[in-house]
C-alpha cells in the first residue's frame, strides 16, 4: 500500500519544464539542426538564462562571454546546448532535495557523475554520445526528491531489513514504504508524459535485468553509471552500496574490469570541470 | 578545532593539535589514518583504485588516486613532519561492495586486498579496521590525540580501535 501522502506528492511535483521537453522530441529525430534548438529555446527566458550562465562557465572553457542564444548554439555545438538545457531543467528538481542522509546538492551532484559516465560508457561501448540518455541518467533518482523524506522516518526498518534479510536496499524501501525510489521515479515519469525507454531506464534503473524489453540499453548503461557513482561516494547517501550487482551487464557490453575502472577516471575528469554547473543551483 | 576535509584522491597531513582530518563517503574507496603519537603527527589519504599500472600517467600527477602510490606517499609526507615508522598507528575504513559481490563491481575487496599487500610487505600493523559490507562511511582524525572515528548512518559515530 503506498500512502496518500506519497500519491499526493507526486501530484504535486511541477511539470516538467516545455523547453527541455520539446528539445527532448527533437533530438530524437537524427535529422535536427542547430536553429531548431535555438528556435525551441527562445521561448523560456528562465532556462535561457540559466543555460548562458552555464555556457560562460568554466566547464566549457569559453574565452568570450557567450550572450544570445544563437552565439551560445554557433560556439558550444549542439550537444553541449542539449546537455546544457537539460542540465539547467533538471536541475530545478533538485534544488531542495532532501533525504537519505544527503546535504541538498549532493543528489545533483550524484545525477551529473551518473549523467557524465553514460556518456562515457556510451562512447566506449557504441563509440557515440547520446543525448537522450544523458537527461534520462541526470533524472534516473528523480523518485529519491520524493522518497527522501518517507526513507529517513522509517530509515531504521529499512536498514534493518537490509542487514537481517540481506536485501537491497530497494526491496527493503518497497517492503516497508510500499514503493521504491525507482518505481517512483516511473511514476512522475508518467506524469510527464515521458516515452516509454525512457520512464523504462529510471524504472529499472537498479534491475535493468527484469526489464521485458532486451533492447533498451540506456536501462543498462544508467544502470553502470549509477553503480560506478555509488561506489566511488558521488553523492552517497544512507543507503550506501546496498544494491545488486549485476555480472550479466559485463558480457552484454563485453567491458574488462580495467576499462570500467579506466571510464571512472574519465569520469572525475569530468566531474571536475563540471563543478560550477553543480555548484549554480 | 578546524575541520580539515580530505576529499577522493587526496591526502593531508598534519602537526597541528587543533586539527581534525576528516574525509566523507567512503564507498568502495579506501580511507587510511596513520598517527605517530610520540610528535602527534597524523595524516589521512582517501584512495579510490587499487595499482597505478592501470594509469601511470595519471599516477604520476595524482599518487593519492592509487594504494600503490598514495600510501608511500602518505607516510612520507608524516616523516617529513618528524613521525616514525615504528610508532606509528595505523586504521583503515572503507572497501564497501555492492550486494552479491559480483565479480565486476569488487573494486572495493581490490582496493582493501591491495593496501594489505603492500602494509603485509612493509612489515606495517594494522591497529584498526572498519571495512567491508556495503555502507557509506565518514571517517576522522584528531591530531591532538590520534583518536579515529567512523561515522555510518545506522550506528552513528564511534570510535575505531
Amino acid at each position: 500500500m503506498i500512502s496518500d501522502k506519497i500519491l499526493k506528492s507526486i501530484k504535486n511535483i511541477p511539470a516538467f519544464p516545455a523547453v527541455a521537453m520539446k528539445l527532448m522530441a527533437l533530438i530524437d529525430d537524427p535529422n535536427y539542426s542547430i536553429m531548431d534548438v535555438a528556435d525551441v529555446l527562445k521561448y523560456d527566458q528562465a532556462i535561457t538564462a540559466n543555460m548562458l550562465r552555464i555556457c560562460n562557465s568554466a566547464y566549457f572553457g569559453l574565452r568570450h562571454k557567450v550572450v544570445t542564444i544563437n552565439d551560445a548554439v554557433m560556439r558550444l555545438g549542439q550537444q553541449n546546448i542539449v546537455r546544457a538545457v537539460q542540465a539547467a531543467g533538471v536541475s530545478t528538481f533538485y534544488k531542495k532535495a532532501k533525504g537519505y542522509g544527503l546535504e541538498a546538492n549532493k543528489l545533483w551532484e550524484h545525477s551529473v557523475g551518473v549523467a557524465l559516465m553514460t556518456q562515457i560508457l556510451s562512447k566506449r561501448i557504441f563509440n557515440c554520445e547520446d543525448a537522450k540518455l544523458y537527461t534520462t541518467a541526470l533524472l534516473h533518482d528523480i523518485g529519491k526528491v520524493i522518497m527522501g523524506e518517507f526513507v529517513d522516518e522509517s530509515f531504521p526498518q529499512i536498514h534493518n531489513l537490509v542487514l537481517k534479510e540481506g536485501i537491497s536496499f530497494l526491496d527493503a524501501e518497497e517492503k516497508i514504504i510500499g514503493i521504491n525510489h525507482a518505481e517512483l521515479g516511473g511514476r512522475i515519469a508518467s506524469q510527464w508524459n515521458f516515452p516509454k525507454d525512457m520512464r523504462d531506464a529510471i524504472i529499472y534503473h537498479h534491475r535493468p535485468d527484469l526489464m521485458q524489453d532486451e533492447d533498451n540499453n540506456g536501462a543498462w548503461l544508467v544502470y553502470l553509471a549509477d553503480q560506478a557513482c555509488i561506489m566511488m561516494g558521488i553523492g552517497l547517501g544512507s543507503d550506501g552500496l546496498a544494491y545488486k550487482g549485476l555480472s550479466e551487464v559485463i558480457i552484454k557490453f563485453k567491458l574488462r574490469q580495467r576499462d570500467f575502472e579506466e571510464c571512472i577516471m574519465l569520469m572525475f575528469e569530468d566531474l571536475d570541470r563540471a563543478r560550477e554547473v553543480i555548484g549554480m543551483i | 578545532m578546524s575541520e580539515i576535509v580530505i576529499g577522493i584522491s587526496d591526502f593531508k597531513v598534519s602537526n597541528n593539535i587543533n586539527d581534525v582530518l576528516v574525509t566523507y563517503a567512503l564507498g568502495s574507496c579506501v580511507g587510511v589514518t596513520i598517527y605517530d603519537p610520540a610528535v602527534k603527527v597524523g595524516g589521512l589519504l582517501h584512495f579510490m583504485l587499487p595499482e597505478s599500472s592501470l594509469d601511470m600517467r595519471k599516477a604520476g600527477e595524482n599518487p593519492a588516486m592509487f594504494a600503490d602510490t598514495g600510501i608511500p606517499l602518505l607516510f612520507k609526507a608524516c616523516y617529513e613532519l618528524g613521525a616514525k615508522k615504528k610508532r606509528m598507528i595505523v586504521k583503515v575504513a572503507g572497501g564497501a561492495s555492492i550486494l552479491d559481490d559480483a565479480n565486476f563491481f569488487r573494486i572495493g575487496q581490490k582496493n582493501v586486498t591491495a593496501m594489505k599487500r603492500l602494509f603485509w610487505k612493509n612489515n606495517v600493523l594494522v591497529e584498526g579496521e572498519d571495512t567491508g559490507s556495503n555502507f557509506n562511511r565518514t571517517f576522522s582524525i584528531h591530531i591532538s590525540t590520534g583518536k579515529v572515528f567512523v561515522r555510518t548512518a545506522h550506528n552513528g559515530t564511534r570510535e575505531l580501535v
